[in-house]
């Protein structure tokens, strides 16, 4: 076995497993850099922004927080968490931004729609209406539809400053990257075909939630019109996704929390300080980034003028009131 | 046998850093693993990514200051000399010491997202899968490797001296320092930072850990069984070269999807593929080599760790690594938890196991303990060999429901399908990393307290069965019926592999039918831990018989 006579000629075996050795890495450097010289198509962090922020930034970020301890990304990390490789282009920016700004609860239709009222969004998205929007980013719909508004799994991460449209930015390249056809194409088309066989092949489809979680704001409030007016500003808040950011309590997540809000002295990032009053909440409903709470960055949270009416936002306050 | 050298005596203190370090590796996992099953558990204190990041940091720091221990151990034996400037080693403690808690608690930053940019490196932590040390951790860590390395060399003897074993040690500890240079600079391109952070974590792991595996094996076999150093230094050659030329290009099997050109698939298919032989050579030859002659084994569980650590290199690197390593079949695993059923089984297995069993070699040889009580270690053995064994199935099986739920059928995660998919299989990763921490817990004990506390003999129980003749389950193993055994093994990897290859069936692919993977995927995972398992009993009370029987002489 090991050369006991000698006449194996050992050492020349030795050598020459050693020259294939120097071969293979030749072999392997040449290979490595024709992966990334220019002549291969491969798309890179500079050339993506989203925004005004760099992919690049959004990268920093990513490590940062650690996303790979749960999550995947080209199928490297955790396997605790989604694969965010093509998350942009499955749930699109509106739909990122509004989980990430409070990512404890998934976001309703009302907290993507008030996304796409944000210009930056809008323009990368490149769609107006929520129905173009779902149809161009199906993700975001299936979510929206089945899951929207219940608690998530992921921690509230309070990230500052800009690094939710940093973080897009990143997705957005990592969307755009060629992965060689990973992951792999999805030939079952029905979902509910899928979803009955996810769940052990029954016959009627178990699809929780199919109704819309999410109902209309205006026809949530049409509903119970007749009601008690801070219930119906409840279930707008609700339907709306509120609450993701704002707690019912002092606690502050990403906005400030409603409990005790109603009339007590609020100072604002001028210096100066208002009293929170009816006016004074329905104007941060419908155009928030007129006045900015101190300690709170501006354009964070979207004007909802456009999909909130007046009576809608009375009613919103009527709810905030009962938090006292 | 005593201790010649007195530096020798320095590996006790890494040995039971080690311990150390290995009880808190297991708590974070068993962290970990609950949050697995109830994923609020603990949240905004301790969020999964960070106890996990301990988890594997831990995981690779305890198993490098076993090599430390061992290393140090085996150092002067291998140059008849004593270690040269041991003041170096104790620096080389202490840093190790604040460079785990410091690593610790920056892990801890992620939960805020303090990265510590500065100068466009990350210095606190930097949120990459197994290398995620930010650079303060990364250059001390460097300075250890570059410790280590110096004394090791200073010590060995003229470089005319040296065998296969000084050489394969010599190259590990100073390639153990140059490819850990990959890991150390920001890379804003994701393609090319992945292609660099498997430079770290490939390399180390099937190049550089492997050499140090082999050498240091060989190293004991010569010492434990007498084997003929000649005999074993062709084994360590021929070992390690066999682990280069398939894992230099077999690295390619990481370079699948990342954002790399398709070629790499073929490159990576085609070397992989190679990669288990190496394990089975010397799998093989730890066959041969414990069975050169009829002497006696004076310390059974040092050699049951490393039957184990040969063992599942072969099971957990070789055969669960070989099913997912090509393109057609990896497209399927990739990013699901069929990849921690092999990481855990070939981690833990082959390099955990190692370094324990060279602790048990080393630790009653350090504390004068010749006669001492083997049976907790046998325990100690027989939990964390079936607790791993069980964690890698609970994986392995709920990873094959997760390619079918989220490749095939395309569906989400959380609040999704798969997380509710997977719930039957989430339970028993806990469940049985409960008994790996029981197996923790009794070789902690055990190795602690060898040699110190009021003597504890060998039951005379062992010497009472002497009169036996070895045959049935205890009979002699011949050479022929280990192949046996490895055959079986190979077959149930076969089934595995033909299992995740299936999901390319349009019967699962458009007709959403899992029936022929999962199928394959219940006799296959449980078939491959149940071979290996037998023969790992079967192989052990073969030289159990034999000790009984050459002490009845």
């Amino acid at each position: 076995m090991s050369c006991p006579d000698g006449s194996c000629f050992e050492p020349q075996k030795r050598i020459r497993a050693l020259i294939m050795l120097g071969l293979m890495m030749l072999v392997f450097i040449m290979l490595s850099a024709f992966s990334f010289v220019s002549q291969h198509k491969q798309v890179t962090p500079d050339q993506v922004s989203f925004d005004k922020h760099q992919a690049t930034d959004g990268k920093r970020v990513f490590q940062a927080y650690n996303c790979m301890g749960c999550h995947t990304v080209v199928g490297n990390g955790a396997y605790f968490a989604p694969d965010l490789t093509k998350e942009y282009a499955n749930a699109g920016p509106a739909w990122i931004t509004a989980f990430l700004g409070a990512a404890a609860t998934w976001p309703t239709e009302g907290a993507v729609k008030s996304m796409l009222l944000m210009p930056h969004i809008a323009a990368d998205s490149g769609v107006k209406t929520i129905e173009e929007y779902y149809a161009k980013y199906p993700g975001a719909k299936e979510r929206v539809e089945r899951r929207g508004g219940k608690p998530t799994y992921m921690p509230n991460l309070l990230f500052n400053g800009d690094e939710i449209p940093q973080l897009v930015a990143f997705m957005k390249y990592t969307s755009a990257m060629d992965t060689e056809g990973w992951p792999p194409e999805v030939k079952v088309k029905d979902l509910d075909k899928r979803i009955a066989l996810a769940q052990g092949g029954h016959s009627a489809p178990l699809r929780s939630g199919s109704k819309p979680a999410a109902a209309d704001a205006s026809t949530a409030g049409a509903a119970t019109a007749g009601g008690d007016i801070a219930e119906r500003g409840k279930t707008i808040s609700a339907s709306l996704g509120c609450v993701a950011c704002h707690a019912p309590g002092t606690t502050k997540l990403v906005g400030p929390g409603w409990g005790k809000l109603h009339g007590a002295q609020v100072k604002l990032a001028d210096g100066s300080t208002v009293t929170a009053d009816d006016a004074y909440l329905i104007e941060s409903i419908l155009k928030p980034n007129e006045k900015i709470v101190e300690g709170f960055p501006p354009s964070v949270m979207p004007p909802y003028e456009a999909i909130v009416s007046p009576d809608d936002a009375k009613a919103i306050v009527e709810y905030i009131k009962t938090l006292n | 046998m005593k201790i010649e050298y007195q530096t020798q005596r320095l590996s006790m203190r890494f040995f039971m850093l080690m311990l150390f370090l290995f009880v808190l590796q297991i708590i974070f996992g068993m962290i970990v693993g609950l949050q697995q099953v109830d994923p609020n558990l603990l949240v905004g204190k301790l969020n999964f990514n960070v106890a996990r990041t301990e988890h594997i940091n831990l995981g690779l720091l305890w198993i490098l200051t076993g090599f430390i221990g061992t290393i140090l151990f085996v150092g002067p034996a291998l140059s008849r000399r004593e270690l040269a400037h041991p003041w170096l080693i104790h620096v080389l403690f202490y840093a190790l010491i604040a460079a785990v808690l410091w690593n610790v608690y920056a892990q801890g930053l992620a939960m805020k997202g303090v990265a510590g940019w500065w100068g466009g490196q990350a210095w606190f932590q930097e949120g990459l899968e197994y290398i995620e040390g930010g650079r303060i951790f990364d250059i001390v860590a460097l300075i250890g490797f570059g410790i280590l390395g110096f004394v090791l060399l200073r010590t060995f003897p003229s470089m005319k001296e040296w065998n296969e074993i000084h050489w394969g040690l010599a190259i590990g500890v100073v390639a153990l320092a140059v490819v850990w240079l990959f890991g150390l600079f920001y890379v804003s391109r994701l393609d090319l930072q992945e292609y660099f952070r498997w430079f770290v974590v490939h390399y180390w792991v099937e190049g550089v850990w492997e050499v140090i595996h082999i050498s240091l094996i060989g190293f004991l076999l010569v010492k434990m069984f007498d084997a003929d150093v000649k005999s074993v230094g062709y084994a360590v050659f021929w070992g390690v070269i066999l682990v280069w030329l398939s894992g230099l290009i077999g690295n390619a099997h990481h370079y699948f999807w990342i954002g790399t050109p398709e070629f790499w698939q073929f490159w990576g298919s085609l070397f992989s593929a190679f990669e288990p032989l190496p394990l089975i050579f010397c799998f093989w030859h730890i066959y041969l080599d414990a069975h050169q002659n009829n002497k006696p084994l004076k310390n059974a569980p040092a050699f049951y760790f490393m039957v184990g650590s040969v063992v599942l290199e072969q099971v957990g690197a070789g055969i669960l690594g070989f099913t997912m390593t090509f393109a057609l079949t990896n497209v399927w695993s990739h990013g699901t938890w069929i990849t921690p059923a092999h990481g855990h089984l070939a981690l833990f297995g082959t390099f955990g196991m190692l370094v324990i069993g060279a602790a048990y070699y080393a630790v009653p040889l350090l504390r004068g303990a010749t006669d001492f009580d083997q049976r907790l270690g046998k325990l100690a053995f027989w939990l964390l060999f079936l607790g791993i064994s069980g964690m890698a199935l609970a994986f392995a099986w709920g990873g094959t429901v997760q390619m079918y739920v989220y490749r095939t059928l395309g569906l989400e995660w959380f609040g999704g399908d798969v997380f509710p998919a997977l719930d039957a299989y989430k339970i028993f990763v806990p469940l049985f990393g409960f008994v790996t921490a029981i197996g923790c817990g009794v070789l902690v004990y055990d190795l602690v307290t060898i040699g110190r506390i009021g003597g504890r003999k060998q039951p005379e129980i062992v010497n009472r069965r002497k009169a036996q003749p070895t045959r049935g389950w205890s009979r002699p193993f011949s050479g022929f019926e280990a192949g046996i055994w490895l055959v079986l093994m190979w077959i149930f990897g076969f089934v595995i592999t033909f299992g995740i290859l299936s999901f390319n069936l349009s019967q699962v692919r458009i007709e959403g039918n899992p029936t022929v993977p999962y199928t394959m995927a219940a006799i296959g995972y449980p078939g491959l831990l149940l071979v290996t398992a037998l023969f790992v009993w079967r192989f052990l009370a073969s030289l159990e018989s034999r000790i009984e029987n050459t002490e009845s002489k």
